[in-house]
């Protein structure tokens, strides 16, 4: 069976991405920044990628809308969107796609947006590129959406530059840009960071309202696992090029099962344990550009075993065992078996090649009697080091 | 930092041998401002509601009165006039004690790393004291460079503060160098043990700072503002700019150093959760000013300033049940210029208490003094007993004591 009539089996998926991979050709040598994504997004869903800086979660959302580098970025796999594989699509297409139908909301709401047009320009620029509609009715048009992501005197600010506004004010914009052609499918990389505390909280209030109501399906990345607590449905972790644990988001928090997002829970200091050391992962996050053989959680795993050195496993459905809950795996069991994913809403997705069994979690490592993580083989690729 | 005693209520404990016993300087001096204590029977008393003095009632390490740091505006180019002043930190008491941590929280133009600059001599305040063992520290006086040493920062991004053509040893050994301690080789060695302290090998002195990853580039500020012993570090969002993992091993280090080199840390931090893991005690400034503190327990079980309520319901926390549950304080607007910031109580333009008491006219025109809630716990609003939440005075404003 090939990927592509799977995608399109899948009835109510927005989009639904199939090992996406990504290189970047650095001349002397590549840097393999995604390496194998596969991820799945339904109509009016909130879909999470979680994962540190490197983890490639920027590049897999930029592939998706197309917008790398052509000459240095070698792109494989397939983006499904509306029935048509955005890899295979032509430019004219692709740009009659975007700002339309995907939408991003980018990190720097000053490197978003134009500094020298107004953003009366900025908004009408968007809707005539798509409809066919006049200057005078355009301008209405984007007072309207300006007023609607709560821009005060909305008709007076279409005349104004972007560096008149604050950080919190040129986000808003650029949501009211990112929806005002009410796509079906919206990108936001980062869209608080940038931002205060209380300006984020708008911000986020505002995301949530205006995809509901109007049924987006929102593609929300960051770093931050409050926010991903608060936005979304589903949480895919990336780590090194590729998505490690995939799962429901209250999943996710209460039964994680990749270490890697054991550690990443760990790491955020909590209310409980205050007074405490935090149990951080040790060691620091591969370079893309010599990526480690096998998985690269490896290095920093307190779960190792000697397979995990030499071959990444698949993202694969949660072994039933594991999945109800239940019982824990001897040491060096075999791992998950490798069927064909079919990650469906409520599905719970692990590429590990010896999970995480319940109670480890809270224990921050493996509970088992005698074990020890596999140390690296001889002449393994890059330099472990010790502290990050 | 071993389980800290954070006890919920009963009276504070004083530390036993720790920071707030007599020691040699004696009793700090108070200002003349300062009324006396009703009841005077310890040398040298604190009124109890004084934000400068530590809970415990003792001297404190570094004590910051009345602080103001404004900074001109100015209009012209070759006849510069001074046409207003942004008051960035307008009137800020505080006091840290020895071996304490005191995290300070707010927005971004809250004047934070204002007064952290101010306090570490990087930035001449307008008017105030900060003195530190008992003693002023003042820009004119010569023995001011000597007690600087013992105010050390830490920056948030090490890329900046670090010089890209300098191997991370002479950077750390840089202070060493300017204030004339030890030989070539003297310093070598403690750059070797330096680096060591911050869990780093030898090997990290000779690279520079584009081949050391993010943590480690902050581990090398943290060395290099450990170089010259000093007692108190002001760490200015020295986390904020790293990745989770990382920031988790650096908070860390940073407790680690605590307990073995019974350092006091100002932590400036946006983020709540990180400055609770690591605060004994909170102060949250908005607009130049102090508008609570008190207990890291006590203030976020129980904020008492409309602000503070606010800044902890927007925070998202990691738990989805909790996320769904939680009532949220949206505050319209941005915070306000702090070139003119509003009359009366700063916050009331953006405040969601007064809305709901009908707007009382006295929050427009009255600036809030801080009202003591508990022991340490103050807030500055005119009707914080109108905040709703736990009910007010159960808790006394203890801290974690010294490491014992």
């Amino acid at each position: 069976m090939t990927a592509g009539s799977h995608a399109r089996a899948a009835g109510d998926a927005v989009l639904r991405v199939r090992d996406l991979a990504v290189r970047f050709d650095r001349g002397h040598s590549v840097v393999h920044a995604v390496n194998g994504v596969s991820l799945e997004l339904e109509a009016g869903g909130a879909l999470g990628l979680v994962g540190e800086s490197g983890s490639g979660k920027s590049v897999t959302s930029l592939a998706i809308l197309r917008l790398l580098p052509r000459h240095t970025a070698r792109i494989a796999g397939e983006v499904w969107f509306g029935g048509r594989d955005l890899i295979q699509l032509n430019d004219k297409d692709m740009r009659g796609l975007r700002g339309k139908e995907i939408s991003l909301v980018p990190q720097d709401p000053m490197s978003g947006l134009n500094p020298v047009l107004t953003i009366g320009e900025q908004v009408t620029e968007t809707i005539q590129a798509h409809e066919n509609m006049r200057r005078g009715d355009a301008r209405r048009r984007a007072a309207e959406l300006l007023a609607a992501v709560g821009i005060p005197h909305p008709g007076d600010q279409l005349g104004r530059y972007p560096h008149q506004f604050s950080g919190g004010m040129r986000q808003r914009v650029l949501i009211a840009i990112a929806l005002a052609l009410r796509p079906t499918l919206l990108i936001a990389d980062e869209p608080t960071t940038a931002l205060d505390v209380t300006v984020q909280a708008q911000v986020l209030e505002l995301l949530h309202e205006l995809t509901v109501e109007r049924g987006t399906a929102i593609l929300l990345i960051s770093h931050d696992l409050g926010i991903m607590a608060r936005m979304t449905r589903r949480i895919a972790v990336m780590y090194g090029g590729h998505v490690v644990e995939s799962a429901p988001t209250a999943e996710v928090f209460a039964r994680p099962h990749h270490p890697y997002t054991v550690g990443l829970l760990r790491s955020i200091p909590r209310v409980a344990d205050v007074g405490r050391p935090l149990t951080p992962i040790a060691g620091a996050p591969p370079d893309a550009g010599r990526l480690p053989p096998g998985c690269p959680f490896a290095p920093r795993c307190a779960w190792a075993l000697a397979a995990c050195w030499e071959e990444m496993p698949p993202l694969a459905p949660l072994e039933p065992a594991l999945a109800a809950g239940g019982l824990a795996l001897a040491a060096g069991e075999p791992a998950l078996a490798a069927g064909e994913p079919r990650p469906g809403a409520g599905a719970h997705l692990l590429a590990c090649h010896n999970p995480v069994v319940p109670g480890e979690a809270e224990a921050g490592g493996p509970v088992r009697p005698g074990f020890r993580p596999a140390p690296p083989p001889p002449g393994y690729g890059p330099a472990v080091e010790e502290t990050a | 930092m071993t389980e800290p005693p954070r006890p919920a209520d009963g009276p504070a404990p004083q530390p036993g041998s720790g920071p707030t016993a007599p020691s040699a300087t004696g009793p700090a001096p108070q200002p003349a401002e300062v009324p006396a204590s009703p009841s005077g029977a310890e040398p040298a008393p604190r009124p109890p509601g004084d934000p400068a003095s530590t809970p415990a009632g003792g001297p404190a390490l570094l004590e910051v009165r009345d602080l103001r740091v404004h900074f001109p505006i100015t209009r012209g180019t070759v006849f510069r006039r001074t046409v207003g002043h942004v008051h960035a930190v307008d009137g800020i008491t505080l006091g840290l004690a020895a071996a304490e941590t005191v995290g300070l929280v707010g927005e971004s133009g809250s004047g934070k790393t204002t007064l952290g600059r101010a306090i570490v001599g990087l930035i001449r305040p307008t008017s105030g004291t900060i003195m530190f063992r008992g003693r002023a520290l003042d820009a004119k006086d010569g023995g001011y460079r000597a007690e600087r040493t013992q105010l050390q920062m830490v920056f948030q991004d090490p890329t900046a503060s670090l010089d890209p053509k300098w191997r991370a040893g002479a950077s750390i050994a840089e202070p060493l160098r300017v204030n004339h301690i030890g030989t070539r080789a003297e310093r070598r060695q403690r750059v070797r043990e330096l680096l060591e302290v911050v869990g780093l090998s030898p090997v990290h002195a000779r690279r520079y700072p584009h081949e050391l990853s993010g943590g480690q580039r902050q581990r090398v500020g943290l060395a290099r503002a450990l170089a010259l012993q000093p007692a108190v570090i002001v760490a200015d969002e020295a986390v904020s700019a790293l990745d989770v993992s990382i920031r988790a091993q650096i908070i860390n280090l940073l407790q680690q150093l605590q307990q073995e080199l019974g350092l006091s840390y100002l932590f400036i931090a946006h983020d709540l959760a990180v400055v609770r893991h690591l605060s004994d005690r909170v102060a949250v400034m908005y607009l130049g000013q102090i508008v609570e503190q008190g207990a890291a327990a006590d203030l976020y079980t129980d904020p008492r300033h409309p602000y503070t309520v606010s800044l902890l319901s927007a925070v998202p926390v990691p738990d989805p049940s909790a996320e769904a549950r939680r009532e949220r304080i949206i505050l319209p607007g941005d915070p306000p210029n702090p070139a003119s910031p509003p009359p009366g109580c700063r916050f009331h333009t953006r405040c969601w208490l007064r809305e709901q008491l009908g707007g009382p006219e006295r929050c427009a025109t009255e600036e809030p003094a801080p009202r003591q809630i508990s022991a340490g716990h103050t807030a500055a609003c005119h009707f914080t007993g109108e905040v709703p939440g736990r009910a007010a005075g159960s808790a006394a404003g203890q801290t974690a004591g010294p490491a014992s």
